[in-house]
């Protein structure tokens, strides 16, 4: 009987040693170290390859990123790190002379190190020039230092080198946050468990792995957890909207407003998903004709959002002014609250003596303030407001100069090829770029809803509002419009401002925080920029006067201009007319609709969203899933609930066994009930030591007894099997205690 | 005593069952060591542990080596233990001029019968007391060392087999490093276990002056069991049961230490450490063995056989391996 059993014993434990060694295989410190350093890999090279893919490099990006991970797989068995690190470290260098050498003009140092001032203070990486060459010279260096180090067990360094360069995405703006929490998690999963894998792990590949020591096990389940901690904890405390932080994708919109959204000086603009309307006063402006007060234009398009390139430089003396007929327009502007941009109408040629100092002019030609304006401040603009007539726009041709077409016609290269389908099938019948451009912007305005409440889509934005999407903002529309014209060769721009605002008798207007707005600007030969206005006005009106009234009712500040007596509620039908340029185009001076009023006032009319499914989660949102998940489980196990209800199971609906693991089981339940005692065994203790340490009852004593010597001397009978159960259920019965109670009945 | 392997063998066939005549033999057994421990701790006041390791060795059919300085009491154990034994004791003091056939022994010229006669060496005893075996050259340790693994002794081509049970004890001082020949780890391997007595307590130290002052109690130390009775109790060590689990523990362990040094311990480590396992179990008058024999046996039979790196001593590594690998 003994021979028999022994032998299923044998077969048992060759079975439980294959799958442990399988599972021990996954769960070693050093596949979970190197997994980290995937991810931090997989962070910062996919944020690259979104870079590269706007402009269309990914099969060169691609086989570059391979074939450098797979040259410092044979050299991490060879090289020496010293070595290693010079090789990196040249290939940086030389990847960054070979990208300087390729430029049209090669930059001299001042600006190139401005630049890269600038590249760590938050400006994009889509404006480096040529970006696609400087992220091919760029990337190899780190994924080879980081690969290299990561395979030598140098897990720390190795993070370093990838950390470094998605540390560097991320000053550059360019890393979002769930990204880069994807790296950071990574990073510290990569440093944890090498750290473990370093010191107590077995590190050899191929050895058995079953020795991994349970102290290092528990280790690792609690870095898990705190990995799952960092993650859960950072998008807690996302939920809580403070300011205009920018909102991680995987708690959808925020609250920002339109304004914040679009008018920051920053070179960046991301296009969010629900927004808000603020009523406060920005500024008033006196002018003799009502158009739209412009910020700036963005004209790298990323897919999801906009790059300002080019550099700004001191307005020295006038500007030049468009081609074409122009009516000369001065505006006197005074600044109601801080103001960060200078707004003004296209095309600004001179700035009043008191603001020339302070101003900046941008590659675009727009105006930019080298210091915010206060409260009070005031300035003056001339600008040459070109006065085209549409025979002028229609017959413009399209004899595009060589740098607005190289600038203006740029779309990501993962642009889907049915936005380009359906734009020539609206515009068939258009014959030249003005026809394309109206028929468009007639199209977006007349199909699309205007609204505030929106989920931002994942992925291309035009293509979204083209194709999915049924309603959307300024934002959105100025997007898909120009991405709809690009496609067409038109060369085409997004441009944001503020509205003409409100008439406050004689040539005065104000315009307010809702006023701000995103519209296009169409190329035309001879003539320059031409304003085009997608977004639909009809909705938009009544909801702004809403939005106004509603702020007065409840006397909200900043509400009214300081300088001038309060003006009387006007019209919204005065705002309208208001279109100098593109006369015959239903173009309003759109401000924002007033749906979404949350963050100010909740109102019952407010929150016009619907309920909508949740997006799917992208490929980062996984991945930190997976690493809540496996927390999740880590902490389950550290509970024991896991073995716990594995047992209970068993219990339950398992089959009777033979003597030898009825015993083992009946020792495996005690194990468990003392556990909950005194304390766990620890895994290098023997029974006798563990129970001699928690100073076990006789029972707890007589079953470790008949166990070790099933175990050990193969004495196996169904009588001890019996014995061994009821020992069992005697000592669940008497949980707490027990050692007393087994005191006094056992001896 | 030529049948040490098939021996092994046997032991290792008994593996899975229990021995089914061994609860008598254990009993006898557990008895003269016993009778051997309290004999002996007559004389040696302390180290219980040592006495204790020395026993298990011997049942193990293993070599001893103890290591300290000097004056801690190891050729008097080494002596206790042996005059306990009423077989042959003998006793080599190895020095620096002390040749191979010093203790193996040489052929003499006779001239009765006209040939060559054996005259052996002090290495033919039961028990024999290598005292300060790195004192001697290499040449000499390896005549010792070749006897204690062959069993047999080689001298001008002819193989003399050394008596049934023999056991070496060996003693090494630590002190006078330039001066010793350390035995190299190779070597160190042949020995089962290497044992460090230490200074003894203090109240241990007086109980051990007021005894040895005058008359010194060794001089009285008989013999309390013959060497059929520890042949009978070596042969009950071999069969006591060594189940699959505690084989691969043994085996986790010495991989454990392959794993983290530079030298880890080799398969004979694993194989005297399941013997001396064995020998434990036949003390605590069991005849299987458990993971506790093993633990209690680990130290001093793995610790000698590893090469360390500059973090960790052998001891260190074996106390690691003890706490980081699971016991199942």
């Amino acid at each position: 009987m003994s021979r028999g059993s022994g032998q299923d014993r044998a077969a048992a434990d060759r079975r439980a040693t294959l799958l442990g060694r399988a599972a021990a295989r996954l769960w070693s410190s050093r596949v979970l170290a190197l997994t980290g350093v995937a991810g931090l890999l997989f962070s910062f090279l996919s944020l690259l390859y979104g870079v590269v893919s706007v402009t269309g490099g990914q099969a060169p990006f691609l086989a570059l990123v391979a074939a450098t991970a797979l040259v410092a797989v044979p050299v991490s068995r060879r090289l020496r790190v010293r070595t290693v690190a010079w090789l990196a470290l040249s290939l940086l260098v030389g990847g960054l002379v070979v990208y300087l050498l390729s430029l049209p003009e090669t930059p001299t140092p001042g600006p190139l190190v401005a630049s890269a001032l600038e590249l760590l203070t938050g400006r994009s990486v889509y404006r480096i020039r040529q970006t696609e060459l400087w992220v091919l010279t760029v990337t190899p260096g780190p994924v080879f230092l980081t690969v290299y180090l990561a395979l030598r067990e140098w897990y720390a360094s190795a993070v370093a080198a990838g950390g470094l360069m998605l540390g560097f995405l991320v000053l550059t703006g360019d890393a979002e946050a769930t990204i880069a929490l994807l790296g950071v998690v990574s990073g510290a999963a990569a440093i944890g468990f090498g750290d473990f894998a370093r010191t107590a792990d077995t590190t050899t590949p191929g050895t058995e792995t079953r020795g991994a020591e349970a102290g290092v096990d528990q280790g690792r389940r609690t870095l898990l957890m705190e990995l799952a901690g960092m993650v859960v904890v950072s998008q807690a405390v996302d939920l809580f909207p403070t300011g205009e932080a920018t909102p991680l994708s995987l708690t959808g919109g925020g609250d920002r407003t339109v304004e914040a959204s679009l008018l920051t000086a920053d070179s960046e603009l991301e296009v969010l998903g629900s927004i808000s309307l603020s009523p406060e006063v920005r500024f008033t402006v006196e002018a003799p004709v009502t158009t739209y007060w412009r910020v700036g234009s963005y004209d790298f398009y990323t897919g999801d959002g906009w790059v300002r390139d080019g550099n700004e430089r001191p307005y020295s003396s006038r500007l030049s002014s468009p081609p074409g007929p122009t009516a000369t327009v001065t505006q006197a502007y005074t600044v109601e609250s801080e103001l960060s941009v200078m707004p003004a109408a296209w095309r600004p040629v001179s700035v009043g003596e008191s603001a020339a100092p302070v101003t900046r002019v941008t590659e675009a030609g727009g105006l930019q303030p080298a210091t915010a304006f206060g409260d009070g401040d005031t300035y003056t603009v001339t600008s040459e407001v070109p006065r085209p007539d549409a025979t002028r726009l229609a017959s413009a041709g399209t004899d595009y100069p060589d740098r607005v077409v190289r600038r203006y016609t740029q779309l990501p290269a993962d642009t889907p090829d049915r936005v380009a389908e359906r734009t020539a099938r609206l515009t068939a019948e258009a014959e030249n770029p003005y026809e394309t451009a109206r028929t468009v912007e007639a199209w977006l305005e007349e199909n699309r809803a205007y609204s505030l409440s929106v989920d931002r889509p994942e992925g291309n934005i035009a293509d979204a509002f083209l194709f999915e999407m049924e309603q959307g903002y300024c934002t959105y529309y100025a997007t898909t419009m120009t991405t709809m014209l690009r496609t067409q060769g038109v060369p085409a721009r997004l441009t944001v401002g503020y509205t003409p605002g409100e008439p406050a008798g004689g040539n005065r207007r104000v315009v307010r925080g809702y006023d701000s707005h995103a519209w296009v600007e169409v190329y035309f030969p001879d003539t320059g920029w031409v304003r085009f206005d997608p977004t639909p006005a009809a909705p938009r009106r009544e909801a702004e006067q809403q939005r106004l009234s509603q702020a007065r009712a409840n006397e909200e500040e900043n509400v009214e201009p300081d300088r001038t007596p309060t003006p009387t509620t006007a019209s919204p039908d005065e705002t309208n007319g208001s279109d100098d340029t593109t006369a015959d185009t239903p173009t309003v001076t759109v401000g924002v609709d007033v749906d979404d009023l949350r963050p100010e006032t909740p109102t019952p009319e407010g929150s016009g969203g619907g309920f909508e499914l949740p997006d799917p989660p992208s490929r980062e949102e996984l991945l930190l899933g997976l690493v809540v998940v496996a927390g999740a489980a880590a902490g389950l196990r550290q509970t024991g609930l896991s073995r716990r209800v594995s047992l209970w199971a068993r219990d339950r609906f398992g089959d009777d066994a033979d003597p030898e693991t009825d015993i083992e089981r009946a020792f495996t339940r005690l194990e468990l009930a003392l556990e909950d005692e005194h304390r766990a065994r620890e895994p290098g203790e023997t029974v006798r030591a563990y129970l001699e340490a928690i100073d076990a009852g006789p029972r707890p004593r007589r079953l470790a007894a008949i166990r070790e010597r099933a175990r050990y001397r193969g004495e196996v009978t169904d009588d001890l099997a019996a014995e061994a159960r009821t020992l069992l259920a005697d000592i669940r019965q008497t949980p707490a205690g027990d050692s007393e109670a087994d005191g006094e009945d056992g001896q | 005593m030529t049948d040490t392997d098939t021996d092994t063998e046997h032991d290792a066939e008994q593996g899975d069952g229990p021995g089914p005549t061994a609860g008598r033999g254990i009993e006898e057994a557990s008895a003269v060591v016993a009778e051997v421990v309290e004999n002996v701790e007559r004389v040696i006041v302390g180290h219980h542990e040592e006495v204790e390791h020395i026993m298990t060795g011997l049942l193990g059919r293993g070599h001893i080596l103890l290591e300290d300085v000097p004056g801690v009491g190891k050729t008097m154990l080494a002596r206790a233990v042996a005059e306990s034994f009423d077989g042959t004791f003998k006793r080599v003091q190895f020095t620096p001029d002390l040749l191979p056939s010093d203790v193996t022994g040489v052929n003499v010229y006779n001239q009765k019968t006209n040939d060559f006669e054996f005259r052996p060496g002090p290495i033919f005893g039961n028990v024999v007391l290598g005292d300060e075996i790195n004192r001697a050259p290499p040449k000499t340790q390896s005549a010792l060392l070749e006897a204690m693994e062959e069993e047999q002794v080689t001298v001008d081509g002819e193989t003399h087999t050394v008596p049934d049970p023999f056991t070496v004890i060996a003693t090494q001082n630590t002190v006078e490093g330039d001066r010793a020949y350390d035995l190299p780890l190779a070597e160190v391997d042949r020995f089962m276990k290497k044992l460090h007595l230490g200074y003894p307590e203090e109240d241990e130290e007086a109980e051990l002056l007021g005894r040895v002052v005058g008359h010194h109690p060794i001089e009285d130390l008989g013999a309390v069991t013959t060497l059929a009775d520890l042949s009978a109790a070596r042969k009950t060590a071999a069969s006591v049961t060594v189940a699959s689990q505690v084989r691969e523990y043994a085996t986790r362990l010495a991989g454990y230490t392959r794993e983290h040094a530079a030298i880890g311990v080799s398969p004979r480590g694993s194989i005297a450490l399941l013997r001396a396992a064995q020998g434990r179990a036949v003390l605590d008058g069991r005849d299987y063995v458990i993971p506790d024999d093993v633990q209690t046996e680990a130290e001093v039979v793995l610790a000698h056989r590893i090469r360390a790196d500059a973090d960790h001593t052998g001891q260190g590594l074996v106390a690691d391996a003890l706490e980081r690998v699971p016991v199942e």
